[in-house]
């Protein structure tokens, strides 16, 4: 009792006689970062949401790894569990020999066996992140050290796919924290389970999650005691805290914050190519939208300069294609389109399509969609057709988009791994029509070949000149508007030192070798 | 005597039962509140702005003009633009005209529906007046935001679905309201009369009671206009009301939100305009009822 | 009515209430357009893999089998699994909830102690200037939208004065106390952890007296009312006829008096509360059901809302219960009856 009184007491005289300081730098070895919301669960074979992956990817570790080199991100992929590994001439079988001495957070080594015990959950639970990977996989133990997957059907970018979030290696005691047969799955949802560099130790939902080394980790030990994830929902806390100096990185800024941001001392902006791409799908199964002239009007009457110029405020690169700049099989020689609201009209009238209404979906998803939206309209407008804003819940905009349900929509797509496949196959085979990936519902006989060939080809020389035939008849049929790859902006204290930046890993720190200056 | 039509003969003086309006008592009263002179004006005002003011202000709200873009209120943009360029002058009195009649609507529907179905059930009594008062209750007992929140997510994101979802919140209200007051009138000799000539219950809620009832369920109503609004901006602000690019208070705020530290006329016009607007109502309804409220009317 | 009966009574309306509110939001949260199950897999899955997820939910089944199954669950306290976290919903509730509380709490605490001093002031000094000063001040506190207003203070007393912080419910680099109540002040006290106390007492003002300001004139309004029809009583008449100071009436005899009807209206405030916390959560950051419920929303997390509006409107009609039992305790009158 008398230590309660005397905590009210402190309360009373501190909390209310000493001002509270904003500007409080964060201790040398704590690294706050602030985000826009709580993470949702951390189970690499759940999540497929680049916010979960902050604290998920830093926790685990997988078979290989994204490279860098001089500080910068790279898309190619080195060992990181694997010290190397083999591939069979028709490309079925996989042989990965392990390094020796990495440990689970609890000492347990990480082997084949627990290798074999993520893949097998992975395939089993089947959500979303086990999408990427083929579902005939079939994992086996060759010896301690030595991982063997056999696929039924050469699939070329397998290996970029064990880079992913999901490929992460669980340890395999978390069995022991399974529940009516849910593969641990609420436990993993909010622990960690990994051989990475940090472990979460503590998670105050929807306020803190914190990050401590693995004792067990095998690589050099990381300059940061703590990583503290701070949820701070709205942006302009998450400026002025930035500013202040509470949070050492702030994640999911407005433009104009950043741009505001830039100027202010203390603070330093990364600007960094990124591989996440604004689209508009076109139905092309719905008229008018089915002629391509009509969706070429389309793409000729929408001023995509201006869309990066007065949206993004010049923070992005216009698209003439499908491959984006700085992914593999991106060809330079196809060119953005430069608006012309007269050649749009002409293609318009020749088509019959003079005066079409058309309805454009989209959700609050991004915030940058309602003004590119606004400035679509526009666009469309001068050239005589009549376009109406639905503005969705994300689930219905999603359940629209899967039943095409919607003449135009807009969507963003980042790369789960690092190849064109994820684009080309995705975006143009007719058999993933829908949600999954060809969301403008296109079909043509000769790209559905080329793209099938392309996914299995051994070589990249070859792969890339498929695609590349590829990319150039689906440009002529504008099955789609490429507007732009966004530049991914990072506002940091510029006290943080050593941060790299992938652009296959959005969000996601490489907190075990960043630092902080004095 | 009832007449055919229901219309009682000859009871004239029962008009004036305990709330029902005397306009000539309320204007004298009025004078009296200075509170309730100044929510008039206010609101008066503000109906002048969004329903006279746009009509001859050749600016459209939906223009875009991305070289002007979070422009500060000058001579041009009095009110300063928005992140597209758009005048937030012009959105703000376009916007009123939404969101006012948000209110409008939601208390129309809410206080007319409520009203009757509690009158009714008031009047027929037994069974069915239990069942519709226990169902009042639950719908009384989900906190309103949740309701309308999931109201609005199932019906889709909508201004009118939003509108029909706070509508049916505040139905509860009217009807517990609507109801007491009936349950003392139906007591009265002249409503056991009209039962006795025969006179349905529609007939009786119509000539009887709604009379009786009006200047309540008014200063309610009043009063809920601008809960309504604030409803339905808060729906807005998180997304569930009104949609691109419709000029919403709650929405521009929302939208203002993310350039409050460097632009703060985005969300502080669209914010003030609603507290004004609110201010108003309330004020007005405050008023009302003091001067209306039979228990506060003796002492005065 | 016997005490006894009342509160069997209202025990029996606590049950048609979770009965009748789990029915709306189940009914409600089916009509979403939009499939879970299609959530959970992701964008790019097969149709084959969705189907096989929404088999594993039971999403596949009839709705009244659903439904039956939630209710069978319910009563044994499992509300289900959370969609979007995979974690049991209860579990999240129980993370969430206090500090929802413990915010609705603070600002109903505040607005009592600010707001019955002002409406005896207003009741005292009727129509005099302080009478239209409170009732102004009532006027614009329930007029102010609650979300840009803690937009405001958030920037005012953060950004520009730094005197309290911008989010949140404690310094993430503090250890927080261990969890005794799930109230952090709470909890604070009982561990006699000064550092934690004096952090979640700063950063609790902001947000309470942000929703509590909407709420100091809602209770002024209804105590100057209250403190109006008491002041008119003869009992009050006879004391000051017979020599009894003004203060000492107003303050010994009408407020207590009128203290009474007011409760009622607090039991009613709790619930205008909980729905202004979910807006004011979402400026401050505080950890609370109010983001929680808007990103289940959004992600079509039926057994979340379900759990979520289940509980609330529980917890409401618990209140209100407890409340109308204060009421017959404190009320004479109704003593006399029963």
């Amino acid at each position: 009792m008398k230590r309660m009184l005397m905590t009210l007491g402190a309360v009373l005289t501190i909390g209310v006689a000493a001002p509270v300081s904003a500007i409080g730098a964060t201790p040398k070895d704590v690294l706050v970062i602030g985000k826009a919301a709580d993470p949702q669960t951390l189970d690499p074979a759940v999540t497929i949401d680049n916010n979960d992956w902050t604290v998920s990817y830093p926790a685990y570790q997988r078979l290989v790894r994204y490279e860098s080199k001089d500080g910068k991100g790279l898309s190619s992929v080195t060992g990181e569990l694997a010290d190397h590994w083999t591939v069979s001439a028709d490309g079925l079988v996989w042989e990965f020999k392990l390094k020796p001495g990495n440990s689970f957070a609890d000492g347990i080594p990480v082997d084949a066996q627990a290798v074999k015990f993520s893949f097998d959950r992975l395939v089993k639970m089947k959500q979303g992140p086990g999408e990427a990977f083929p579902d005939d996989l079939a994992v086996t133990v060759v010896d301690p050290l030595t991982v063997r997957f056999t696929l039924t059907k050469a699939f070329a970018p397998f290996l970029y796919t064990l880079a992913n979030n999901g490929a992460g290696i669980i340890n395999p005691a978390v069995v022991a924290n399974e529940k009516n047969g849910d593969n641990a799955q609420a436990w993993l949802s909010g622990h960690t389970a990994g051989s990475g560099p940090y472990q979460l130790t503590a998670w105050q939902k929807g306020q803190s999650l914190t990050l401590e080394p693995n004792p067990d980790y095998s690589g050099p030990k990381p300059a940061f005691a703590k990583v503290i994830v701070k949820i701070v929902p709205e942006a302009s806390a998450r400026r002025l805290q930035l500013e202040g100096g509470d949070l050492d990185i702030a994640e999911d800024l407005p433009l104009d914050q950043v741009q505001a941001l830039s100027k202010t001392a203390g603070v330093d902006i990364g600007t960094y190519p990124s591989l996440r791409v604004t689209y508009l799908y076109l139905n092309n199964k719905k008229p008018p939208l089915d002629k391509p002239e009509v969706r070429r009007a389309i793409v000729k009457a929408i001023d995509t300069g201006a869309i990066i110029d007065g949206i993004l405020l010049g923070n992005g690169k216009a698209m003439g294609g499908p491959i984006p700049d700085g992914m593999w099989g991106y060809d330079p020689t196809i060119t953005p389109v430069t608006a012309d609201v007269k050649e749009a009209k002409a293609l318009l009238a020749k088509a019959g399509a003079s005066g079409a209404k058309l309805s454009f979906a989209l959700s609050d998803r991004d915030p940058n969609w309602q003004p590119i939206a606004l400035a679509v309209q526009a666009n469309l407008a001068d050239a005589g057709v009549t376009v109406s804003l639905e503005n969705l819940a994300n689930a219905t905009y999603r359940e629209r988009l899967g039943k095409g349900e919607f003449d135009i929509a807009i969507g963003n797509w980042s790369p789960d791994f690092s190849d064109p496949y994820m684009f080309m196959n995705y975006w143009f085979d007719s058999s993933k029509q829908g949600l999954s990936g060809n969301r403008s519902f296109y079909s043509k006989a000769a790209v559905d070949d080329l793209i099938r060939k392309a996914a299995v080809a051994a070589t990249q020389d070859e792969r890339t000149g498929l695609y590349n035939q590829a990319q150039h008849i689906v440009v002529d049929d504008a099955a789609y508007v490429y507007l732009f790859q966004k530049n991914t902006q990072v506002a940091k204290r510029d006290t943080v030192k050593g941060y790299v930046f992938n652009p296959m890993l959005e969000s996601i720190y490489n907190i075990d070798t960043m630092s902080k200056a004095d | 005597m009832t007449g055919l039509s229901g219309v009682p003969e000859g009871v004239p003086q029962i008009r004036r039962g305990i709330g029902a309006i005397d306009w000539h008592r309320l204007t004298w009263q009025m004078r009296r509140s200075p509170l309730a002179v100044v929510g008039l004006v206010i609101i008066i005002l503000v109906l002048i702005a969004i329903v006279v003011v746009p009509a001859w202000l050749p600016i459209d709200p939906n223009r875009i003009n991305l070289r002007a873009r979070l422009a500060g209120p000058s001579w041009v943009h009095w009110f300063g633009t928005d992140e597209v360029g758009r005048d937030i002058l012009a959105r703000v009195l376009h916007g009123g005209r939404i969101s006012v009649g948000v209110g409008v609507f939601v208390v129309v529907v809410s206080a007319s529906l409520g009203t009757m179905i509690g009158g009714l059930s008031g009047i027929l009594g037994g069974w069915l007046d239990t069942l519709v008062m226990r169902l009042m209750d639950v719908v009384l007992a989900v906190p309103s935001l949740v309701l309308t929140m999931a109201l609005a997510a199932a019906l889709g994101p909508s201004l009118w679905n939003a509108m029909l979802a706070i509508a049916l919140v505040r139905i509860p209200v009217y009807v517990r309201l609507a109801r007491g007051q009936t349950l003392v009138i139906r007591e009265a000799d002249y409503v056991k009369a009209a039962r006795v000539f025969r006179a349905t219950p529609l007939q009786i809620l119509r000539w009887h009671v709604a009379p009786n009832i009006l200047s309540p369920i008014l200063v309610q109503a009043t009063l809920d206009l601008g809960a309504a609004m604030l409803m339905a901006a808060a729906l807005s602000f998180i997304g569930l009301g009104a949609q691109p690019p419709a000029a919403e208070w709650g929405a521009m705020i929302a939208a203002g939100r993310n350039y409050i530290l460097d632009q703060w006329w985005y969300s502080a016009f669209p914010g003030g305009a609603i507290l004004l607007t609110a201010v108003g109502f309330n004020l007005l309804g405050d008023g009302l009822r003091d001067i209306i409220d039979p228990r506060q009317k003796a002492r005065s | 009515m016997s005490f006894l009966t009342i509160l069997r009574r209202r025990l029996g309306f606590l049950i048609l209430v979770v009965i009748g509110v789990s029915l709306i939001t189940f009914a409600i949260s089916h009509m979403i357009p939009g499939d879970p199950a299609r959530l959970i897999a992701g964008d790019r899955a097969s149709d084959a893999a969705v189907a096989a997820i929404r088999q594993k939910l039971g999403l596949d089944r009839p709705l009244y089998v659903q439904y039956g199954l939630y209710i069978a669950g319910f009563v044994q306290g499992d509300l289900g699994t959370s969609i979007r976290t995979g974690r049991p919903v209860a579990e999240d509730i129980i993370a969430f909830f206090p500090a929802t509380l413990e915010l609705v709490i603070a600002a109903l605490m505040l607005s009592v102690l600010l707001g019955v001093p002002l409406g005896v002031a207003s009741a005292v000094w009727r129509d005099r200037p302080i009478d239209h000063a409170v009732r102004s001040f009532a006027v614009i506190g329930i007029s102010t939208p609650a979300f840009w207003l803690g937009l405001i203070v958030l920037l005012l007393f953060y950004g520009r004065l730094g005197w309290l912080p911008s989010g949140g419910a404690i310094d993430p680099l503090i250890s927080p106390p261990a969890h005794y109540t799930g109230f952090d002040l709470v909890d604070a006290v009982i561990a006699g952890n000064a550092a934690a106390l004096v952090s979640v007492v700063k950063h609790l003002i902001l947000p309470a007296a942000t929703l509590g300001f909407v709420h100091v004139g809602i209770v002024a309004r209804q105590i100057r009312s209250a403190m109006l029809d008491q002041l008119g009583e003869d009992y009050v008449r006879t004391a000051r006829a017979g020599g009894l100071s003004r203060s000492r009436v107003v303050l010994r005899h009408a407020l207590p008096n009128a203290m009474i009807p007011s409760v009622t209206v607090l039991g009613l405030a709790f619930g205008d509360l909980l729905y202004g916390a979910v807006l004011t959560e979402t400026v401050f950051a505080w950890p609370g059901m109010g983001n929680y419920v808007v990103a289940s929303i959004q992600a079509l997390d039926f057994p979340a809302v379900m759990g979520f509006t289940v509980v609330v409107s529980f917890a409401y009609v618990l209140v209100n219960l407890l409340v109308d039992l204060a009421y017959i305790v404190l009320d004479p009158r109704i003593k006399e009856i029963g």
